[in-house]
């Protein structure tokens, strides 16, 4: 949204001008549907020899949550950048935001606002610069900017969504619930009245599961103002929630749209996937108490971590569970040797020494990490599949330092083939493959190490329903095979679906071990949350 | 970014049938492997450096197209593409060497003073020369990795206390004597055949870095540090020493190609460098554009500043204005970038 300095009137930037158009409870519950706030009919979009978007229609009816789901490379996203403006789709399309006729991917009606899966914040900047960089400063004379008044409006704009931050602190200290809110807020600034659609894109991937219910209560608060929102999801469990009616996407194409109430969590699926997938599923791994001990780490601190102590058994797979902040996301780097922070604690692979080595020297035991954040830290992303691939192993590709490109190909198609990677060909740009791909090239290239044990961090962060059982199923056969698994995750459902030992952080320290019958979707997370709550 | 065009229905399937499914990667054929090879987007420039020939060659026929010419552009140009081949060692790791010309100065300045004034042979002192180059790459180094200070800054305020050292020795007086004129002078003036040594240099240079890229884990690991050095470091690449040692390395050249150019000079000139710095980078950010794809690489380079020398000569010979050589190298460079800007962004939506 471009900086208009001189528009920047606080009337005109009442947020809460939406309520005016509160008819939304009365519209959604109604039984004569409403006409459309956004309609859009035809889209398609076509990139090179791919159809992203095949004839795509869609409505959003007042005051309604609208789910749109699909797998990665449905055309979900190609959707809404159509939307936002970013894509110009084929001829033929056509989209009327209230009434009024726009350009699809050329305008960008008022009444469309969008929070972006990145959110599009400046973290090194406070919630107030953040909001002010959308809806304009407070200026006076001069253009000096009069911060009493910015201050005032700030607090005003986020008191809606009864939310209490510093506004004075960079984002980047803030929790990923506030910065998903500061977000919101700038997205819905200076809206003018009038009904419109606040598009929210994948708001829930980075948010711990503790916190996606506060974000619920926003999109909630939205709603009850008669703004309709666009949900983009693949978690079902969040669509049933919250959403009114659902849009599956698969293929480029509009497969259904359904009141959620008509329609169930597998129907939902099979519609997402195409076949019929079990959202209980489990992946067929053997719990292996006897096994010998392949790693064992004591009082293990961090930035988080508060003296944490777990044993690894050959052939199992171990998950570590827990809330944000509880040390899951600290402890695979820590136990792989690649934390940037100051750690302390042992750590040793008894069937290799005996000796104890200091976790901080862990990076010398050949654990092999799957990083969290796979596009930051895992995929090089000018590289194409095969360069990601060997990229642990350069040093073993030919002799004197020459790269023996042969050798490398032959590595490259035996475990692209072993671990069932959809590509082009190995000299494909890994960016052209779906999540759930790269992730296996990810994984791929820690196996080649033959490392002593893998540590999965995030397994299935943005990997559809189809490919999350697949890697499941990949990672259930490694361990059949002898690979010893660390499975860290904030999503229960991973670790429910893969692990038959979990062991549960809060406050950096491990509070409960649950194996065997224990391991419940509900012990889980009661253990996750502490007895207290 | 969701990848586009990613294929959901293959996505699916069980793992089994998705193996087969797999292409097999069979050679693609020999004229299909030209046609990649000599497509516009890889070797756009090259297409460019022809149509000056030709334009040029319309346009002043007494004076452009003959060999004398070829062999000019070839000996004007050996210290830009050895300036521009140093920085690009560290530009494919991300990292800037811009005290690069300093260095230049710095040691033809020290060989020329060490020949001329200090008696010292010329074997000991083109050793002397270089090792002041790896020093300040060192120094480079350990302000840029060990120190943790951005690269871009870092090197531009060693290239600060490089020109004050410079000054210092020099008095801002090129150095001249009789000694430079025999053996040290036949470094750099030495001819064969009209192509003078240095296009040799360069040469060397160019493979070599050609083969530490292309051929080597080394530079493969360069590339990956340059372009995701987080991931590069959870795949165990060791990406703080790969910098240092790109640093060191750019020092060294860049001090091997200072005494060069102080042997075609003839003297230890003060400001000797100072006019090599943007030639280079442009050269090694065009050449960025051409071959590889967005991979600073040392043939991208050389057609780069073959283009870019060639276009400044023709215009000289042509009588244009001494303006229009500086506009040329501008335009080209941010056309070359614009262009491939485009090109990447609509493969990346494909």
């Amino acid at each position: 949204m471009p900086l208009d300095l001189k528009s920047v009137q606080f009337t005109r930037r009442e947020s809460d001008d939406m309520s005016v158009a509160t008819q939304s409870a009365t519209e959604r519950n109604g039984s004569a549907p409403m006409p459309p706030v956004l309609q859009i009919a035809g889209l398609s979009k076509t990139f090179g020899a791919t159809r992203a978007l095949v004839d795509a229609s869609l409505d959003i009816r007042p005051g309604e949550i609208h789910a749109l789901v699909g797998q990665n490379g449905s055309g979900k996203s190609t959707l809404i950048k159509a939307l936002a403006g970013y894509h110009a789709p084929d001829g033929g399309s056509v989209a009327e935001l209230d009434g009024e006729p726009f350009d699809l991917g050329h305008t960008v009606p008022d009444g469309l606002r969008f929070v972006h899966q990145d959110l599009g914040l400046v973290l090194e900047l406070n919630a107030m610069d953040n909001l002010a960089l959308r809806g304009g400063f407070a200026s006076g004379a001069m253009g000096r900017v009069r911060w009493r008044e910015q201050e005032q409006e700030t607090r005003r704009v986020l008191a809606r969504f009864g939310v209490d931050i510093d506004i004075h602190r960079p984002l980047a200290a803030a929790t990923p619930v506030e910065r998903t809110v500061v977000a919101i807020a700038a997205a819905l600034q200076g809206w003018q009245g009038g009904r419109g659609v606040l598009v929210l894109d994948e708001p829930t991937a980075v948010l711990p599961h503790d916190e996606v219910e506060r974000l619920f209560a926003m999109v909630r608060e939205v709603r009850s103002a008669g703004t309709s929102v666009l949900y983009v999801s693949h978690r079902l469990d969040e669509i049933f929630e919250l959403a009114d009616r659902v849009t599956v996407l698969r293929g480029g194409r509009v497969i259904a749209t359904h009141a959620v109430s008509e329609i169930d969590a597998p129907r939902l699926a099979s519609l997402m996937v195409g076949e019929e997938v079990d959202p209980d599923y489990r992946a067929p791994v053997a719990a292996r108490p006897d096994a010998p001990v392949v790693l064992e780490a004591r009082d293990v601190h961090g930035r988080w971590l508060r003296g944490v102590g777990l044993d690894v058994h050959r052939g199992e797979i171990l998950g570590i569970a827990g809330l944000a902040g509880a040390g899951v996301l600290e402890l695979p780097y820590v136990l792989a040797g690649v934390a940037r922070h100051a750690v302390s604690g042992r750590i040793r692979l008894p069937e290799r020494s005996a000796e104890w080595s200091d976790v901080a020297d862990a990076g010398d035991l050949g654990i092999a990490l799957v990083p969290a954040d796979r596009g930051r830290e895992g995929i090089v992303a000018e590289f194409a599949v095969s360069e990601n691939l060997s990229l642990s192993v350069l040093g073993r590709l030919g002799r004197r330092g020459r790269l023996d490109k042969r050798a490398e190909a032959e590595l490259v198609e035996q475990w692209t083939e072993r671990l069932g990677v959809v590509t082009a060909g190995p000299g494909a740009p890994i960016s052209t493959l779906s999540g759930g791909n790269q992730q296996k090239v990810v994984v791929a290239r820690c196996l080649v190490r033959e490392p002593a044990l893998l540590v999965l961090c995030e397994p299935t962060a943005g990997v559809d329903i189809g490919t999350r059982v697949a890697i499941y199923e990949l990672i259930a056969e490694l361990s059949r095979n002898g690979l010893t698994v660390v499975l860290s995750s904030s999503d229960a459902g991973d670790v429910l679906a893969m692990c038959t030992r979990v062991l549960v952080l809060r406050g950096g320290c491990v509070a409960a071990e649950l194996g065997g019958e224990g391991l419940t979707e509900h012990a889980l997370v009661s253990a996750m949350e502490g007895e207290d709550r | 970014m969701t990848p586009l065009t990613s294929v959901p229905e293959a996505a699916t399937e069980p793992p089994t049938a998705r193996a087969e499914a797999a292409p097999a990667t069979p050679g693609p054929s020999r004229a299909a492997r030209l046609a990649h090879g000599l497509a516009f987007d890889r070797v756009g420039a090259v297409y460019v450096w022809l149509g000056i020939i030709v334009l040029f060659s319309l346009w002043v026929p007494e004076t452009f197209p003959n060999l004398a010419t070829a062999k000019q552009i070839l000996n004007a140009n050996a210290i830009t593409a050895l300036a521009a081949l140093a920085v690009t060692i560290p530009l494919s790791a991300r990292v800037f060497d811009l005290s690069f010309a300093g260095v230049i100065t710095l040691t033809g300045v020290v060989v020329a003073h060490l020949i001329a004034k200090d008696g010292v042979p010329l074997v000991p002192a083109i050793a002397l020369g270089v090792l002041v180059g790896l020093g300040i790459g060192l120094i480079n180094a350990v302000v840029v990795v060990v120190m943790r200070i951005d690269s871009f800054i870092a090197t531009l305020a060693t290239g600060s206390l490089i020109a004050a050292l410079v000054t210092m020795v020099t008095k801002e007086v090129p150095i001249t004597d009789a000694k430079l004129g025999a053996a040290f002078a036949n470094i750099g003036q030495t001819n064969v055949d009209g192509v003078t040594l240095g296009v040799l240099y360069c040469a060397v240079v160019a493979v070599a870095i050609w083969y530490l890229l292309e051929h080597t884990a080394t530079g493969r690991r360069l590339y990956a540090t340059g372009f995701n050095p987080d991931a590069a470091r959870l795949a165990g690449v060791r990406v703080d020493r790969l910098r240092f040692l790109s640093l060191v390395a750019s020092g060294g050249l860049a001090g091997a190609t200072g005494i060069v150019l102080a042997s075609m000079l003839g003297s230890g000139s003060p400001t000797a460098g100072t006019p090599y710095l943007l030639p280079a980078f442009a050269a090694a950010f065009l050449g960025a554009t051409q071959l590889k794809h967005g991979r600073f690489n040392a043939g991208g380079t050389i057609i780069a500043v073959l283009l870019l020398g060639t276009g400044v000569t023709g215009l000289a010979l042509a009588n244009a204005p001494q303006w229009a050589g500086d506009m040329f190298v501008g335009v080209v460079l941010i056309a070359a970038l614009a262009l491939t800007g485009v090109q990447r962004r609509s493969t990346r939506a494909g």
